[in-house]
């Protein structure tokens, strides 16, 4: 294989990486997005099933209705579109969430169930100059939330695991190894030791990707 | 004199609180996102993203507290407090961004205005306002627990950014570098945090 060849080829692995929101560009571990609720609120894993409802009832109809709305704005002004779409989609997903939960379910989240509203993991497209297009959003919302979802369960079972022994309130080992994970502080630990990790294997599989189209 | 004396003091005291005690990073983690974003960015003055924070913090306080007064009673409070908190930091948006501009003129404001959407729509901003409304603060406490919070948010960055030249070293493994030593030590600070308060673990 040429040198020419091999180029495209090597940006076609850059970018089937940049495209997995799940594991290669996972937008909690590589970006840090949506980090607040996942450090405090996301302690045990009926707390993380809870906000992943949230998270997708919440960020692709978001997505798509500011991918919409956008086109008649200011660039200056899309952080406002993007806002306030998503207040009003948290209306609806609320009312969703109330259906689905009982108020003392809900109350185990706090202010983070309306927090979503500003995270960033449902906002920081308006940060881009470009438009997005409706089906793009679509398709992006779509993945972003699988992504975060995926990052979201496997830190709060870890945090359950870790801080109380338990999984779904059920023993799982014999006491809690490690209480303070149960702790804001303990939360930006774990989820900076699981960032540690998931890079290391994503950085793996990026390198073993590469070698497969190496030129011989 | 005595009212004026026990105004004052309540907002110190919450905002007090609210730098320290109930740091909007290190106790509730309010902001992060954009903080690790920020202590990793040059382009973007610490200064005056902060000061244009802190802005947007108190004025949309004061319009949150009205707000909530007027509308707590409401039966759909509970779905339309985001929404709401949302247009009043929206409002407190324009009202810094044409201060801005009559200050700076057009041409002079450009790079502040290009940083005023990320101080005005982050989780600092809504968190502290949901908090105020949600605690049923006094006036006097919404405008101190906001000052602090913005302050209190400011002092995180400076933290975070004074300390990216030694979390960036060769010292670091290269797997931890970047966003996840930075959380580390933000976790490391939140726990002094939450011993300076006064707290014990459980073990």
């Amino acid at each position: 294989m040429s040198e020419l060849q091999h180029e495209p080829l090597q940006a076609s692995v850059e970018k089937r990486a940049r495209r997995d929101r799940v594991f290669l560009n996972n937008p909690v571990i590589m970006q840090g997005l949506g980090l607040a609720p996942l450090i405090v609120a996301a302690t045990t894993l009926k707390n993380g099933i809870m906000l992943s409802t949230a998270v997708l009832l919440l960020l692709t109809p978001t997505r798509v209705l500011a991918a919409l709305l956008s086109r008649f704005s200011y660039f200056r002004f899309r952080g406002l579109i993007y806002a306030l779409t998503a207040g009003a989609v948290y209306v609806g997903a609320r009312y969703l969430m109330g259906l689905l939960y009982t108020p003392a379910e809900l109350a185990l989240l706090g202010l983070y169930l309306p927090l979503l509203v500003a995270d960033p993991i449902v906002l920081k497209r308006y940060e881009r100059p470009q438009r997005e297009r409706t089906r793009t959003a679509l398709r992006k919302g779509l993945i972003t939330s699988c992504g975060y979802i995926a990052a979201l369960l496997f830190i709060s079972a870890l945090r359950e695991i870790l801080g109380l022994g338990t999984l779904f309130g059920s023993p799982v080992i014999g006491g809690a190894l490690f209480p303070m994970a149960q702790l804001p502080s303990g939360g930006f630990m774990v989820t900076a030791l699981v960032m540690c990790v998931w890079r290391a294997a994503a950085a793996g599989v990026k390198k073993q990707m590469s070698l497969e189209v190496e030129p011989l | 004199m005595t009212e004026v004396l026990r105004a004052l003091g309540s907002f110190f005291a919450y905002a007090v609180i609210a730098v320290f005690a109930q740091n909007a990073v290190f106790t509730r983690s309010l902001g992060v996102s954009r903080l690790v974003k920020l202590s990793e960015d040059d382009e973007v003055g610490s200064l005056v993203f902060g000061a244009l924070l802190c802005a947007v913090q108190i004025i949309s306080a004061m319009m949150g507290f009205f707000v909530n007064r007027w509308l707590f009673a409401s039966a759909f409070w509970i779905y339309l407090r985001p929404l709401v908190m949302v247009l009043c930091s929206a409002a407190a948006f324009f009202v810094v961004l044409l201060v801005v501009v009559i200050c700076f003129r057009v041409h002079g404001a450009r790079e502040i205005v290009a940083v005023l959407p990320m101080a005005t729509f982050n989780t600092c901003i809504l968190g502290t306002l949901l908090l105020s409304t949600i605690q049923n603060f006094t006036f006097t406490q919404t405008l101190g627990f906001a000052l602090g919070s913005g302050v209190g948010y400011v002092m995180a960055v400076a933290l975070v950014r004074g300390a990216q030249e030694r979390l960036q070293s060769e010292a670091v493994p290269a797997t931890f570098r970047g966003l996840p030593i930075t959380l580390l030590y933000i976790g490391i600070l939140a726990l002094a945090i939450y011993g300076f308060t006064g707290h014990m673990l459980a073990f």
